[in-house]
């Protein structure tokens, strides 16, 4: 493995771990969620981003080797690399829908940026993940756009969502250590020109959902090796049954 | 007991049909709860769409529709006496069928259409124009009142299904393992 290969697989890494991460939490509502059809729509998008994560540990694997059950279920939360935004609890219903439609919100901007990467297996990949983004967007973006003009209690809860979350989505733009040379090397698109996509989606769109984006205060970027105590917590829940018995088949 | 406890507080239902490929005909495929049209169509394809093939998806508001048994037909003497406005413009409906009682889940079908000016007398056309001898049940509904998921949305919305083939049970290694115990074990 060269030296751009080693920053490649852990930028694998992160995306594979977001898309997990968030996936757990969003599987979390199984069961639980306001309406029946909701139920079954939000699994369907959980058991999605867990087949993207999936997808993002065997472009990783192709490099390192490493097993992607090994990854999941092996590793130590503080060896995570998710962004904390996915991390935080589930919440309220407001809550979990923001966060869903802050994140779908930057799949719609990076995957046509990736699908252009000059790695090729990214291009791939991104370019099979794409539809199912497009819909989980449309999806997500429309109980947004309703909740928003809803009810007044509605609308109170969307904005507490979204001044809640909105200090988290900068850490989503922030470069990896060393990504700047894939950047460079045409592999991964300019974050600047993402945010900024990103940002020319997101807010005329909330805007027009009766929302108001929050002023960022300014705080230094965290690390995505740093975590909020919840990941542990969420670490240890989905690995509990595999580490009982690691010789187990299932 | 108050007011509130019993009031219904669901969401209309909309009733969804599945068309699997060009061509085919649109069936019902059961109905969801939703605000409105555009999230009938959204919670529909999750709920209805998601292993099975279909290239088109509608949805409509159960209160466009008008639904008939042959039983409730034959019973009635004649359709209930509509007030049809003479200046009433026609408009397009569409027929459907149920034709089969064999199977529990054998829903409408759509056959064909018809222009009339209400409902009622849709009905009376297509007892008229469509083989009606074999009908167990009519569904009769407006064009206008059809929500049509669009050629665009075949990629992001139906497509993807068919990729999955980690939703199937034979992707478990679970499930394998229980028919390799079932094979090799002795009866």
């Amino acid at each position: 493995m060269n030296a751009l290969e080693r920053l490649l697989a852990d930028k694998f890494l992160s995306l594979a771990d977001d898309e997990l991460i968030l996936a757990h939490r969003n599987s979390e509502w199984t069961g639980h969620a306001p309406i029946l059809e909701e139920d079954i729509a939000f699994a369907n998008i959980a058991q999605d981003e867990l087949g993207h994560a999936t997808l993002w540990y065997r472009l990783r694997a192709a490099l390192t080797g490493e097993e992607p059950d090994e990854l999941v279920f092996f590793r130590d939360a503080a060896d995570f690399t998710c962004a904390q935004l996915v991390e935080l609890p589930k919440g309220d219903w407001a809550l979990t829908i923001m966060r869903q439609y802050l994140f779908d919100a930057l799949e719609m901007v990076r995957l046509p940026l990736y699908i252009e990467s000059g790695y090729r297996p990214l291009t791939e990949t991104a370019a099979k993940i794409r539809p199912e983004e497009i819909y989980h967007y449309r999806h997500t973006a429309a109980w947004v756009k309703r909740l928003g003009w809803g009810t007044v209690e509605s609308h109170r809860r969307m904005q507490t969502a979204l001044n809640e979350l909105w200090p988290y989505t900068r850490q989503l733009f922030a470069p990896l250590p060393g990504e700047a040379a894939l950047i460079e090397a045409g592999h991964l698109p300019d974050l600047t020109r993402l945010e900024m996509d990103w940002w020319a989606e997101v807010e005329p769109f909330l805007t027009a959902a009766n929302l108001t984006i929050p002023a960022f205060t300014k705080t230094a970027v965290i690390s995505r090796t740093d975590h909020t105590p919840h990941l542990a917590e969420l670490v240890a829940d989905l690995q509990a049954v595999a580490r009982l018995d690691r010789e187990a088949a299932w | 007991m108050s007011d509130s406890s019993t009031r219904d507080t669901q969401w209309p239902r909309f009733e969804l049909f599945q068309q699997e490929r060009p061509g085919k005909p649109h069936v019902n495929v059961g109905s969801v709860h939703a605000p409105d049209g555009e999230m009938a169509l959204l919670n529909g394809r999750d709920v209805f769409v998601r292993r099975p093939e279909c290239h088109n998806l509608w949805a409509v508001s159960a209160r466009h529709i008008l639904a008939k048994t042959a039983a409730e037909l034959a019973a009635e003497e004649a359709l209930p006496d509509e007030l049809v406005p003479d200046e009433a413009a026609p408009q397009l409906y569409r027929i459907f069928q149920k034709t089969s009682q064999r199977r529990s889940m054998n829903y409408v079908t759509h056959v064909g259409d018809v222009e009339a000016r209400t409902a009622v007398e849709a009905l009376e056309l297509a007892q008229e124009r469509f083989d009606a001898a074999n009908v167990f049940v009519w569904w009769i509904v407006p064009v206008a009142a059809i929500l049509v998921s669009s050629e665009g949305d075949v990629e992001s919305m139906f497509q993807p299904a068919q990729g999955k083939t980690y939703r199937q049970p034979q992707e478990y290694r679970t499930f394998t393992q229980m028919q390799e115990i079932k094979r090799t074990t002795p009866s």
